[in-house]
């Protein structure tokens, strides 16, 4: 893995324009970041972050049965009690998911290691699908590299494909929503209709602002339809704190991603998952929070923060770092492991899995060991050594 | 290979790969409508001959769009017992799998309203277990006449809400207000 300078294509804001990637720089900063790119060899994609990923994945399921049926442990993962039955009907129906993205800490040697999972509300999806692919095709075909370069993301096929198997398992109508005023969602919000488009499977979108509530309880669209499924960018606990919260459980909605990842979008897990998986690897140790003070170490994540608000470390050489956030409540400590610095900054491997499928990453660059939502998106390709002629 | 072979953008790009200038010389609208029996399509739309054709031919093609299975029991983790029948494709391809439960038909509207005088299309529709509609997907398994569809069940079919299923609304804005309270550029992480 190494992080490699390279020239930006001199059309690429057109590039963006024609794909309607709006955000590509977010209050006056770089957010697409293409004057370089990281190189991975297959062996260090496959081995150690597409195996890994898949187990992951495969292991954070396997924990969604053993929660929804424990009090205790809904109780840990901090799941107010009214929305605990419905959470675990949505798990016994096996309402489908669509996506999740893993984040690993990994620089090209030893294992990769677990971060959080984003199973929830996952972003940076369009321009790690569309927009990273396209610019390694632009520069493969540019020259810039060569031509057997890969890149290690079969998102987009993979998302065409995932919505036609969800097609005739999301109760129709279908709506997109997110944040109205947010740029960004709205734009990742509208990538995933057109995929679903794509699929044959037709979805309006809608503000989550401007969603409905029924006088007998259904949630309704601008027009009064009544929502069968609601694909929603924006956090379920949020959903579950908020006015119209109460309601969900009785109203008949069916959400992608689905009630049940309330049990995986939560750092509870992380303790959870090295207690049934002592050692692994790709693991951190990670305890639950018992509000003592933070061990030289160590670092702190609430359960509910996103995009890496309200992190507390402590290293192993004494420093401390500390983010502020909106976040509160209670929380985890996972045993330090710092992400490493390239030139250009600190780069975390998003990586992730659509349906079951592990099939690609992207990667988010910022200044400091804590990944925040000021992180840039670095383009990557898989560049071994040229193939080497087969003689038979 | 390690990336999508390709990639495409219908709806975001600026220049949508589907639609053509051609399209837009008169402003069309689509009266489409899913009916349990003729009657009940003459009564919406006042067209029994039309109701009639569009009958007959979504019937004819029941048996090949429909979803197969190779036997009872598995039809009836989709659908109910009653529906799940032996039928044939236009092949000869014996399944099992549900009857047709209705039809959907679609008409062209001139930008006057009045009905422009292409013939209606039409599709066989499909009741599952719990009350759900579907249709043929568009590039799906309909019109798959082969023993090799047997097996896939629903998957070549796309659910619908052709009901009337509308609710009086009596609030709004009451989810969001968190997103009011955080600042930046997104809610998701």
């Amino acid at each position: 893995m190494q992080r490699i300078r390279i020239a930006e294509r001199a059309h690429w804001r057109a590039r963006a324009v024609e794909a309607g990637f709006r955000f590509h720089t977010i209050d006056g900063q770089p957010y697409w970041d293409e004057s370089a790119y990281y190189a991975f060899t297959l062996r260090q994609i496959e081995v150690d972050i597409e195996d890994p990923s898949a187990e992951l994945h495969q292991m954070a399921l396997d924990l969604v049965g053993d929660v929804i049926v424990s009090e205790r442990l809904m109780d840990q993962l901090a799941i107010p009690s009214h929305y605990r039955d419905w959470i675990a009907e949505s798990w016994r129906q096996r309402q489908p998911h669509l996506y999740g993205r893993l984040d690993l800490a990994y620089d090209g040697t030893g294992p990769a290691k677990l971060y959080e999972l984003n199973y929830d509300t996952p972003t940076s999806l369009f321009e790690a699908s569309f927009f990273q692919w396209q610019w390694l095709e632009d520069q493969r075909n540019a020259g810039r590299l060569p031509q057997h370069a890969d890149q290690f993301n079969g998102m987009h096929e993979a998302l065409v494909e995932r919505f036609g198997e969800l097609a005739a398992r999301l109760p129709p109508p279908l709506y997109f929503s997110a944040v109205g005023s947010s740029d960004e969602d709205r734009g990742t919000v509208d990538y995933l209709r057109d995929c679903a488009a794509q699929a044959g499977l037709q979805g309006e979108a809608i503000a989550i602002e401007d969603i409905g509530l029924s006088e007998d309880g259904r949630f309704t669209a601008l027009d009064d339809t009544v929502i069968g499924t609601l694909f929603k960018l924006y956090p379920l606990e949020d959903l579950m704190a908020e006015e119209f919260g109460r309601a969900l459980p009785g109203s008949g909605i069916q959400l992608l991603e689905p009630a049940w990842k309330a049990v995986l979008s939560n750092k509870g897990i992380l303790p959870l998952l090295w207690q049934r998986n002592v050692g692994h690897p790709n693991l951190l140790e990670a305890h639950f929070d018992d509000g003592s003070a933070l061990a030289s170490g160590w670092v702190r994540k609430p359960l509910f923060s996103r995009e890496g608000a309200n992190i507390e470390m402590h290293l192993a050489d004494g420093s401390t770092q500390r983010s502020d956030g909106p976040y509160e409540g209670p929380a985890i400590i996972q045993r330090a492991h710092p992400l490493t610095r390239f030139e250009g900054g600190y780069p975390l491997i998003g990586s992730w899995v659509i349906g079951d499928h592990a099939c690609g990453i992207g990667i988010r660059e910022d200044d400091s060991a804590i990944t925040r939502d000021s992180a840039r998106f670095v383009p990557h390709a898989i560049v071994d050594e040229a193939p080497t002629r087969i003689y038979v | 290979m390690k990336r999508s072979r390709t990639t495409a953008l219908l709806l975001m790009s600026a220049a949508p790969l589907l639609f053509t200038a051609c399209q837009k010389e008169e402003q069309v609208q689509v009266q489409e409508g899913l009916y349990t029996s003729v009657q009940a399509c003459t009564e919406a739309t006042g067209d029994p001959s039309a109701c009639r054709n569009a009958f007959a031919e979504a019937q004819q093609k029941a048996a090949d769009a429909a979803p197969k299975y190779a036997s009872k029991e598995a039809c009836e983790q989709d659908y109910k017992p009653e529906q799940c029948v032996q039928q044939h494709t236009s092949a000869g391809t014996s399944f099992i799998g549900p009857m047709m439960m209705g039809f959907f038909m679609s008409q062209m509207l001139s930008n006057r309203g009045g009905l422009a005088p292409q013939a209606p299309a039409s599709a066989p529709a499909y009741q599952d277990k719990n009350a759900g509609w579907a249709r043929p997907a568009p590039g799906g398994t309909g019109g798959m006449n082969t023993a090799s569809g047997i097996g896939a069940g629903k998957a070549g079919l796309a659910p619908v809400s052709s009901e009337p299923n509308r609710a009086v609304t009596a609030s709004r804005s009451g989810f969001g207000s968190t997103s009011a309270r955080r600042s930046g550029g997104s809610f998701g992480g």
